[in-house]
């Protein structure tokens, strides 16, 4: 892994904006082979990602009862990069 | 804490380390042969097929696998029907590579599926994961190094060994045919731990019970690049992408491997990290890799050559 990587903080919000707990949220593709791990939220819908290294990732987030939502992030070099994913 | 072996079995990145003391971090044996044997467990288990691959109702062999049974008349290739109407379907995860052609087991009580896990994990800051791992012995399941031990994640307080993994052998949904155990207890290799190598991705969860004389565990080997070349390789796994606890299978040929890894097209998803990659022969399931990463041509597996197979066979004694 990547010595000094960026990390991806994101939430996690329903339709009504409230925090979804538990959702699962996990890399698709990016710019290196990547961990196969899956992120639980927190109970504020809250999750950190690492990213081994610069550049623009895909995620996707499942929560029962909801319709799954994708994502793209681009992250800086050894940065943190923020982003809310809205279940619909 | 991490703990090395004595000085003596120090065998540089494949040195393995546990979050325990030293008389329980599994010594290194020479292994007399290259395979260990699996075990079915109690009760029934379903047979493999006679082409390297599972028999799972709903699910589509592949070419290769197909041709081991007999070969099948040409035909033009067709699309969906449905793409006259609504268009070409809409892109699949990368991880997920052309058609996905993952099926659902849902008779996960019976082996093998029963010897494959769902894992909760709990890191040392708290976060959770989910991920998979294998039973190789009665207490002993094989899984990513990167399921127990956090490198390099650039989350203050995350790295390091996990603080637990909730064990559930052949969940399927909310039901856990064998309940669930949770271990504190887990084994990795310093290339890993300390060098963040991912050829070096691999580790193991040690379990208080017995479990696996009941739901039985895997064989695993270090085979040569040819066997594993001609095998399918065959994937059972958690993702995160499916129903919270759900396995699904699936299987395509082996596209190659190197000297510490295996790459494949077999479709996976989030959460698969740390499930077994694995060859069927003579009717008996063997562990190959470890499934570790997600690629957008190919995912990879930590491939159990023989330093792997040396630490898996101590720390499942």
């Amino acid at each position: 892994m990547a010595d000094d990587p960026s990390v991806i903080k994101g939430a996690v919000r329903d339709a009504a904006g409230k925090p979804v707990a538990g959702a699962r949220v996990f890399f698709t593709d990016g710019p290196a082979p990547l961990p196969d791990i899956a992120a639980l939220t927190d109970a504020e819908g809250h999750f950190a990602l690492s990213a081994p290294v610069p550049g623009t990732y895909q995620l996707e987030c499942h929560s029962e009862g909801s319709v799954p939502a994708k994502a793209s992030v681009t992250v800086p070099a050894a940065g943190e990069s923020q982003i809310v994913i809205e279940l619909p | 804490m991490t703990t090395e072996q004595p000085a003596s079995n120090l065998i540089g990145p494949h040195t393995p380390v546990s979050n325990h003391p030293p008389e329980e971090a599994g010594g290194i044996l020479l292994a007399k042969s290259v395979s260990e044997p699996p075990s079915s467990g109690e009760d029934s288990a379903e047979a493999a097929g006679a082409d390297g691959t599972e028999d799972v109702e709903g699910h589509a062999k592949t070419e290769a696998a197909l041709a081991e049974l007999f070969v099948a008349p040409t035909s033009t290739e067709l699309r969906d029907i449905g793409e006259a109407t609504f268009g070409p379907p809409p892109p699949e995860p990368e991880t997920v590579h052309g058609p996905d052609d993952r099926v659902q087991i849902t008779n996960t009580a019976v082996y093998p599926w029963r010897a494959h896990a769902s894992l909760l994990i709990v890191a040392a800051d708290n976060s959770t994961w989910i991920a998979t791992a294998w039973f190789i012995g009665p207490h002993t399941l094989a899984t990513a190094g990167h399921v127990v031990f956090i490198k390099n994640s650039g989350v203050p307080g995350r790295d390091g060994w996990v603080k637990s993994v909730q064990v559930m052998p052949g969940r399927n949904g909310t039901s856990l045919p064998y309940g669930s155990v949770t271990s504190t207890s887990f084994r990795s290799v310093t290339g890993w731990t300390s060098s963040g190598d991912q050829n070096y991705d691999y580790g193991a969860i040690v379990i208080p019970t017995d479990l696996g004389n009941t739901v039985g565990w895997f064989g695993f080997g270090a085979f040569s690049d040819a066997d594993i070349l001609a095998s399918q390789g065959n994937i059972s796994g958690y993702p995160g992408d499916k129903p919270a606890g759900t396995q699904w299978y699936d299987h395509r040929n082996i596209a190659s491997v190197d000297s510490r890894k295996i790459y494949y097209d077999i479709d996976t998803a989030g959460g698969q990290s740390g499930s077994g990659v694995y060859r069927i022969a003579d009717g008996h399931r063997y562990g190959t890799a470890v499934h570790a990463y997600g690629g957008a041509t190919t995912n990879s597996g930590t491939r159990i050559v023989l330093p792997v197979f040396n630490n898996y066979l101590a720390w499942k004694a």
